[in-house]
C-alpha cells in the first residue's frame, strides 16, 4: 500500500515540476543573462576551434612529418594508376607525372598479365622461405630468450646479450662477405672443415649452389637476426614478477615447468605483437639479403623471390606499369595479413597490434 | 605443532634442485656458449683474413697466420682508397642528417599529438598510421625521385628515410607518460612552448630518443636498400658506404693486377672492418640508453 501511494506521489511531482520548472528556469536566466550554451556540450568542430586556439604554438610541430609523409608516402600512392597504364605506351625517359596522371593509355590488362610463370615462381620462393623463417627464426629467438633469462649470473646474461647482437649491427654486404669467405671453395676455413669431413668437395663453394640459396636466405637471416630478435622477449621476461617463480619453486615445479607454464604464457603479449609483424612481412625477403645471394648464384631464375622479381622489372627491365601492378598487389596483400595476422592473434592468444 | 614440523621436513626436499633441473643448467650452458661460437667463430676469421698475408690465405682459421699489411695498405693508399673514402664520406652525411633530421621531426611531431586535447588527434595520427599499413611499392618511389632529378645523389637515400612513423608512435607513448607537473610548473615559471618542448621535453626523454637515434643511425650506415634503386652503379660519387662495399668484390674479381686479384678476400675484409669501426664506437655508449628504450618497447599501450 505504502509503495503505491509513494510512487504515486513521485508521478504527480514528475508530471507537475516537468514543464513549470523549466519556464521558471528559462525566465532567471534571461533575466540574469546567463548563456545557456556555456553549460551545454559544445559541438565538435567549435571543442577543435578551442583546442585549436590553446595549441596554436606547437601545433606547426607536426607540419615537417606531416610533410614527409605526403611527398614520400601519399603521392607514390598516387602512383596506383600506373598500374593501368599500357606498358607499350609508357616512356619513361620523356615521362611527365602530372602528365601521365592525366591522361595516356588506360588498360587493366596488367593485372591479368601480372600473374606469369615468374610470379608464381617468385610467390611460392618467397613464401617457403618465410614459413619456414617463422617456423624455426622466430621459436630460435624466444629459445635464446628463455635460455638467457636462465642464467643465475646477471653479468654473464650480458656479455652473451651483447655477443648475439653485434651481427644485427653489421651491413648485409658485411655479413654476406664473412660467410662467403668462410666457405670459399679456395681456402675457405669453414670449406676447409666439411671437405675433410667429406661433406663436400674440394673447389666447390657451396653459396653458388642454386640448391642451396633457400637455405643461405633462411640461415644467414636467423645468423643476423636471432640474437637481436631475443631483445624484445628478454626485455619481457626480466619484467616478469620473481615471486611467481619463487611461488612455483614452493609448489615444486621444476625448471621445464617453469619455462613452459609461467615464462612462455607470461610473454604471450610481445609474442603475439611480433607474431603479427612477421607475418604481415610475408612477402617480403629483404632485397639486400636476397639480392647479392642471387647474383652469387648467377640470377637462376628457379630461386626467385619477389623482391627480386620486382627490382628485376622496375630497375633492370623499367617496366613501370608492370612495376607499380606487382606493387599494388603487394600492398593490399600486406594489409591482409597484416588485418587476417591481427584477428588471429587477438583470438587465439587475445593480443594484438591494435 | 607436529603438522607444522612435517611440513618444514617435507619443503626442502621438494625446493633441492632435482637432478633434471641441474643437467638444464649444464644444457644451458652449453648451448649459449655454442651459440656465442657460432656468431664470434666468422667474425674472428674475417678479421684475421684482413691483416693476413693472401698468399696464405688457406690457412687461416681463427687467427693470422701471417701477417701482412697488404689489405689495409690497398684500401688506405692504393687503388681503393679514393672511392672508398669518398663512399665513407657520403655515408657520414646521410648517417648524420638522417640520425637527426628523422629523430627531431617526429620528435617535434609527437609533443602536441601526446596532449590529450590536441585538436583532431585521432585523424592526425590516422593519417600517420595509414602510411605504414600501405604502401604503394618501389616504382612510384623510384618515378618520384626521377621527378626531383634525384636519382644518382645521396639526396635521394636521405630523404627517403626521413619519415618514420614508428618513431613516431613511440615517441607519443614516451611524452603521455611524462609527468604533468613537471610541464606545469615551467609552465608557471615562463617557459614558453618551444623551450618546454627544447628544455625539458627532450631532455626528460633522453634515453627514448638516444635508443631511437642509434638505430636510425645503424640503419641509415648499413643500409643499402635505397641505393639499390636509386644510385647507378658506375655512379661512385654517390655511393654510400655499404653499396660500395656491396659492390666491392664483384669488381675486384674483374681486376687487371694480379696482386689485387689473389687478394680480394684481404682488400675486402680491410673495407668491411674500416665501415665497422664508427658503429663498434658507439656501441658501449648506446649498450645504456638501449636498455631503457627498449622497457618501453615491450609495454604495449
Amino acid at each position: 500500500m505504502e509503495n503505491d501511494v509513494m510512487e504515486q506521489e513521485k508521478a504527480d511531482a514528475l508530471q507537475l515540476s516537468a514543464p513549470s520548472e523549466l519556464s521558471e528556469i528559462e525566465k532567471a536566466e534571461s533575466v540574469l543573462g546567463i548563456d545557456r550554451s556555456l553549460f551545454e556540450e559544445p559541438k565538435f568542430w567549435s571543442l577543435q576551434k578551442k583546442r585549436f586556439i590553446k595549441y596554436r604554438k606547437v601545433l606547426w610541430f607536426i607540419i615537417p612529418a606531416a610533410l614527409f609523409s605526403l611527398i614520400f608516402s601519399y603521392i607514390p600512392m598516387l602512383g596506383v594508376v600506373f598500374a593501368f597504364k599500357d606498358p607499350g605506351h609508357f616512356n619513361l625517359y620523356r615521362y611527365d607525372l602530372w602528365h601521365e596522371l592525366t591522361n595516356g593509355y588506360w588498360t587493366i590488362n596488367n593485372f591479368g598479365n601480372i600473374f606469369n610463370d615468374k610470379f608464381f615462381v617468385s610467390v611460392g620462393n618467397t613464401l617457403l622461405i618465410n614459413v619456414i623463417k617463422l617456423v624455426i627464426c622466430f621459436p630460435l629467438s624466444i629459445f635464446i630468450a628463455v635460455q638467457l633469462s636462465e642464467l643465475k649470473s646477471q653479468t654473464m646474461a650480458k656479455v652473451v646479450l651483447i655477443v648475439i647482437c653485434i651481427p644485427n649491427f653489421l651491413s648485409w654486404a658485411v655479413v654476406i662477405a664473412t660467410w662467403a669467405g668462410l666457405l670459399d671453395g679456395d681456402g675457405g676455413a669453414l670449406n676447409t672443415l666439411l671437405v675433410t669431413l667429406k661433406f663436400n668437395s674440394p673447389n666447390h663453394p657451396l653459396m653458388q649452389e642454386a640448391g642451396l640459396y633457400k637455405f643461405f636466405v633462411i640461415f644467414l637471416s636467423a645468423w643476423k637476426g636471432a640474437g637481436w630478435g631475443c631483445i624484445m622477449f628478454y626485455a619481457g621476461i626480466i619484467a616478469i614478477d620473481k615471486s611467481f617463480y619463487e611461488s612455483a619453486t614452493l609448489e615444486g615445479a621444476n625448471r621445464l615447468h617453469k619455462m613452459w607454464y609461467l615464462t612462455i604464457p607470461m610473454i604471450i603479449p610481445t609474442i603475439a605483437l611480433m607474431l603479427v609483424l612477421n607475418i604481415s612481412g610475408m612477402l617480403a625477403t629483404g632485397l639486400e639479403v636476397v639480392l647479392p645471394l642471387f647474383d652469387m648464384i648467377l640470377a637462376d631464375e628457379a630461386q626467385l623471390t619477389l623482391d627480386v622479381y620486382l627490382y628485376d622489372i622496375t630497375i633492370v627491365n623499367q617496366n613501370i606499369p608492370m612495376a607499380a601492378t606487382l606493387g599494388v598487389f603487394n600492398g593490399l596483400v600486406g594489409l591482409t595479413l597484416m588485418i587476417v595476422g591481427n584477428l588471429v592473434t587477438t583470438k587465439t592468444l587475445h593480443r594484438g597490434l591494435w | 605443532m607436529k603438522n607444522i614440523k612435517e611440513i618444514f621436513k617435507r619443503n626442502p626436499n621438494k625446493i633441492k634442485e632435482s637432478k633434471l633441473d641441474t643437467s638444464l643448467v649444464v644444457v644451458n650452458i652449453v648451448l649459449l656458449v655454442l651459440f656465442m661460437i657460432v656468431i664470434i667463430f666468422p667474425l674472428l676469421n674475417f678479421f684475421s683474413l684482413s691483416i693476413n698475408d693472401y698468399r696464405r690465405n688457406g690457412d687461416v682459421i681463427l687467427f693470422p697466420v701471417k701477417l701482412s699489411g697488404f689489405g689495409f695498405r690497398t684500401v688506405f693508399k692504393g687503388s681503393e682508397a679514393a672511392h672508398l673514402w669518398r663512399a665513407f664520406g657520403n655515408s657520414v652525411i646521410i648517417t648524420i642528417v638522417i640520425t637527426i633530421g628523422s629523430n627531431l621531426v617526429e620528435a617535434m611531431a609527437a609533443y602536441p599529438l601526446s596532449k590529450r586535447d590536441c585538436p583532431l588527434r585521432g585523424g592526425i595520427m590516422m593519417y600517420f598510421i595509414i602510411t605504414m599499413l600501405f604502401s604503394a611499392g618501389t616504382a612510384p618511389i623510384y618515378l618520384l625521385m626521377r621527378q626531383f632529378n634525384l636519382t644518382d645523389n645521396i639526396w635521394s637515400c636521405i630523404l627517403i628515410s626521413i619519415s618514420n612513423v614508428g618513431n613516431l608512435l613511440y615517441f607519443k607513448v614516451f611524452f603521455e607518460g611524462l609527468p604533468k607537473d613537471i610541464e606545469d610548473s615551467a609552465r608557471l615559471d615562463g617557459a614558453s612552448e618551444i623551450q618546454m618542448f627544447f628544455r625539458i621535453v627532450i631532455p626528460m626523454s633522453l634515453p627514448v630518443i638516444g635508443s631511437c637515434c642509434f638505430f636510425s643511425m645503424v640503419g641509415a650506415w648499413n643500409g643499402y636498400g635505397s641505393a639499390l634503386l636509386f644510385i647507378n652503379p658506375n655512379k661512385f660519387d654517390a655511393f654510400p658506404l655499404a653499396y660500395y662495399l656491396y659492390l666491392l668484390n664483384e669488381r675486384l674479381s674483374t681486376s687487371k693486377v694480379e696482386e689485387i686479384l689473389m687478394g680480394r678476400k684481404n682488400i675486402e675484409a680491410a673495407a668491411m672492418i674500416v665501415s665497422i669501426i664508427p658503429i663498434i664506437a658507439c656501441y658501449p655508449y648506446v649498450i645504456r640508453y638501449i636498455k631503457g628504450g627498449l622497457m618501453i618497447g615491450s609495454v604495449k599501450e
